[in-house]
Order: C-alpha cells, then structure tokens, then sequence
C-alpha cells in the first residue's frame, strides 16, 4: 500500500510524474473514487506524461478511448459507468484491450472487478478538504 | 433511377440503416424492439457483439420500408469512425462485403462528419431550409461537444472541442446526483422548465480559447449539493426544479459563450445544431432568443437525425457519391478518426 498526496490542481503533474516513476511499464491501471474525485483529471495528466498526442476525454459515452502517444504506443482509457452488466464487457471485446501489453486506464472498474487480471493494479482516490486529493495505491501481487 | 444510397451506422450503442434517394430518407431504421419482434428475437445489449445480432434485421428492414430491393443500390455507406472499435468492424465488414457482392462504390463516413451533414436531409417542401456555407455548428451530444467551422459539405474544421467531459455527460452525470436514472438529461429538461434559473450557480469554466469544459461544473455542482445537505436532508428533494434549472442554465451559457465568440471572430451568422442535445428545449429557446437579438439565422435537424442515426450517414455518403469519393476494399475502422 502507498499513498501519494495531491495538495491542489499545480501538484497533479508532479503527481503523475511519482506515479509513473513507480509504473513505468505497462499495465492494468482500476482508478476507483467518488463522482468528481478526478479520475479522468488524473488520467489526463498520466497521459501527458506518457506524451499522448491526441485529446484525453471523458470515455462515458464512447465506453472506450484509445490515444497514441508520440512513441507509437497506445493507451486504452476505459469508462465502465453506464455498463449494467458483466455480459457487455465480454461483448466488447475486453480481452483483446486487456492483454495488449499496453496502458490500460479504467473508470468505474467496481462493475468489472471479476474481469480483472492477476496484476492489476487499484488506485483509490480520496476526496480530501480544500480540494486535495489522496491516491491510494495497491498492487496485486498476486 | 437516381442515386440511392444505403447508410449504416454502427459506432457506438445503436445499429441503425437508412436509405436515401437524392437527399432525401426513404427509410431510417435503428434496431428496436419493433424490428426484432419481425426476426422474432429481443434487443440484445449494449456493444459490439450486439451489432452483430442487429446488423441483417435493420438493414432488411431499411431495404423492405424504403420499399426498394437490393440490385438498386448505387452505392453502399459506413461509418469508420470515431466509435467502439468492435461495433465499427460490424459496420465495416457488413458494408465491404456487401458493395463487394453487388459490385457497387463503398463508402467511408465520419461520424461527427455525418451529424452535421444531417442538416442537409432534404424534406419536401423545405428544401431552402438548410444553412449557407460557411455556417457554425455546434455539435452537442452525450459524447461530443464541438464547435465546427464547415466551408462546405466535405470541408470542414473542428475550432473547438471539450477538453474532458461532453456537455451531455454534464447533464446525465448532474442528473444521477439529483437521483435521476441514466440518461438523466431529458429528465434535467423537464424539470427545469418549472424551475428558477437564476436560484443557484455554479462555476463556470474560463478557457481562453474555444475549447470547452464541463468537468469542474460537474464537481462544483455535487460539492454544493453535498454542502446543502448537511443542512438540510431534503434539499434535492425540495429544490429539485430549481437545481435542474440553474444547472441547464450554466450549461447552455458555456456552449454560448464560445459560440457567440466564434460567430464575432468569423463573421459567420449562420448556426447549425447537431447531436442529441440539440433537443434540449432550454437550448433551442436561447438559441432562438439570441438569434433573434444577433441576427443569426438557426439550423436544427428533427430529432431523428440529432441523434445517432444513419440517415446522416447515407447522406454523407449521397455527398461523397457526388464528388466521387469512394474507399478501397482494404479500409478497415478507425475508433479515433477525426474531422
């Protein structure tokens, strides 16, 4: 379990630089908090760190974004809020995101929690006063 | 004989099939309940593997309501963009394979392309109602909020965009704060129309530029809400007309703002509305009153091609036919094309 602190909206892009110091390969990335925490905010300065060319934005109506960074890499930002069933996952082809050894970034995973794989990592965002936020990071070891 | 071209859209949460003869719809299908009774099954679910369940019922049913068979087509439309990449691929693979078989033009349609083409469905008797390029469109659903500047049918620039959040999402996710079930906005509408506008605001972005940003309203929005509660338990209950107002209210002034400052910075009076939320009647009575105080003239396509349809996809690709501009057989989606 680790923690990095978010004072305010100048501390975010130092924050995502912490984040990215401690993943700096690929994987499964379950972003959990309330309504406005900044999950997508977070995202988003995650994905200029990782050099991402095209515009981060919410995915809760596309269901899945994918951006390319300038490294030709991808990255997979995912949106499970008007999922209602496992079922539709399965049907959108989750796998083949899933396991493609790129950066997968998940809203609302609380709906796919049993599709999600060994070593994934689960990133709590806390609300805090004065609008800080707390990350609480654990990693599957599994 | 005229040009008649097939349209099917399959980007994101609905398989819709049209057919259009020189501009004008003979038949705009969207899977529906309806549809699979005649194929005797029921609407499958959300995404891609239900496109595929869908795909032949529309399309037979866009062919037998426009009341044409399938040797008449002149060419056959898709969209390849933006969208899901395994709903795209029913659209994509059904379209090659069919303008394969007949042996007739394939088709490559943008889908932010088509919902501002939609002002172009020709209707009888309303032909001249459509705008003068250049217009302004303002582009305005679930998942998009653009503004774009289009020169002409097959030209035109997106010059601002949402930087996070779509202004529909703004409503839906407001919405389920106030206890209303997805897709909340519709309901947001209704409430509002009997609520005080001017009782509460809410924080609005500043962005030099035309880009937009609804996430921080979205969160100021739910603080205020929570900070009400601690007073008072039945706050939303008690101001729930009231919230919905002055919500719509700070959404519609975001999406003018910036477009009263692109018609200023392009001379460009003539306004189009595209998207679903092109049917928020807060909008359109804003619309329509600045329009009548800045001598804009406003275009808003009937609400079955605002929302994701694939009438506005054929005829994207009735305009494509005219200039010629077919695809290869080899296209395959692109879940991230842009305009």
């Amino acid at each position: 379990m680790e923690q990095i602190d978010i004072k305010n909206l100048n501390d975010l892009q130092g924050a995502a630089k912490i984040f990215l110091r401690k993943f700096d390969k690929p994987g499964i990335f379950a972003f959990y908090g309330e309504l406005g925490a900044g999950k997508t905010t977070f995202i988003q300065a995650i994905c200029q760190e990782l050099d991402v060319q095209d515009p981060v934005t919410s995915p809760t109506f596309s269901l899945i974004n994918e951006y390319r960074t300038i490294h030709d890499t991808i990255v997979y930002h995912f949106d499970f809020y008007r999922i209602e069933s496992v079922n539709e996952v399965y049907d959108l082809g989750y796998e083949e995101y899933f396991f493609s050894d790129q950066y997968c970034f998940i809203e609302w995973p609380e709906k796919v929690e049993m599709l999600l794989p060994e070593r994934s990592t689960r990133i709590k965002i806390e609300v805090l006063t004065n609008n800080a936020r707390r990350l609480i990071i654990s990693e599957d070891k599994t | 004989m005229g040009v008649l071209i097939l349209g099917i859209e399959s980007s994101c949460d609905d398989t819709s099939a049209s057919v259009v003869k020189d501009g004008y719809v003979l038949s705009n299908v969207m899977a529906s309940q309806e549809v699979h009774q005649r194929y005797g099954g029921v609407v499958p679910e959300l995404a891609s593997r239900a496109h595929q369940q869908n795909i032949i019922p529309v399309v037979d049913y866009a062919m037998s309501s426009a009341g044409i068979g399938i040797e008449k087509l002149s060419a056959v439309a898709f969209t390849r963009g933006p969208g899901l990449l395994g709903s795209l691929l029913v659209g994509t693979s059904f379209s090659k394979g069919l303008a394969l078989s007949r042996n007739i033009p394939l088709i490559e349609v943008n889908h932010l392309q088509a919902h501002i083409l939609a002002h172009f469905i020709a209707q009888e008797g309303k032909e001249d109602d459509q705008p003068k390029f250049p217009f302004l469109c303002l582009l305005v659903s679930g998942g998009h909020t653009q503004l774009v500047l289009v020169n002409d049918y097959l030209d035109m620039k997106i010059i601002g965009r949402t930087i996070d959040d779509a202004a529909g999402e703004a409503f839906d996710k407001c919405a389920k704060v106030l206890g209303l079930r997805y897709p909340g906005g519709p309901k947001m509408d209704k409430l509002a129309a009997t609520g005080d506008a001017e009782a509460f605001t809410f924080s609005k972005p500043s962005l030099p530029d035309l880009n937009y940003s609804f996430s921080g309203l979205k969160t100021s929005f739910l603080y205020f809400i929570r900070d009400q509660l601690k007073n008072n338990a039945n706050f939303i209950q008690d101001r729930k007309n009231d919230l919905a107002a002055s919500l719509q209210k700070t959404i519609i002034d975001i999406l003018m703002d910036k477009l009263i400052v692109a018609s200023r910075n392009t001379g460009i009076t003539q306004i189009g509305i595209a998207g679903g939320v092109a049917a928020n009647s807060g909008l359109r009575t804003t619309l329509f009153n600045e329009a009548k105080y800045r001598n804009w003239k406003i275009f808003i396509p009937d609400f079955n091609y605002s929302t994701d349809n694939a009438a506005m996809v054929a005829i994207t690709g009735y305009y494509k036919y005219l200039a010629k501009d077919f695809t290869k057989q080899t296209i395959v989606p692109d879940a991230r094309l842009n305009i």
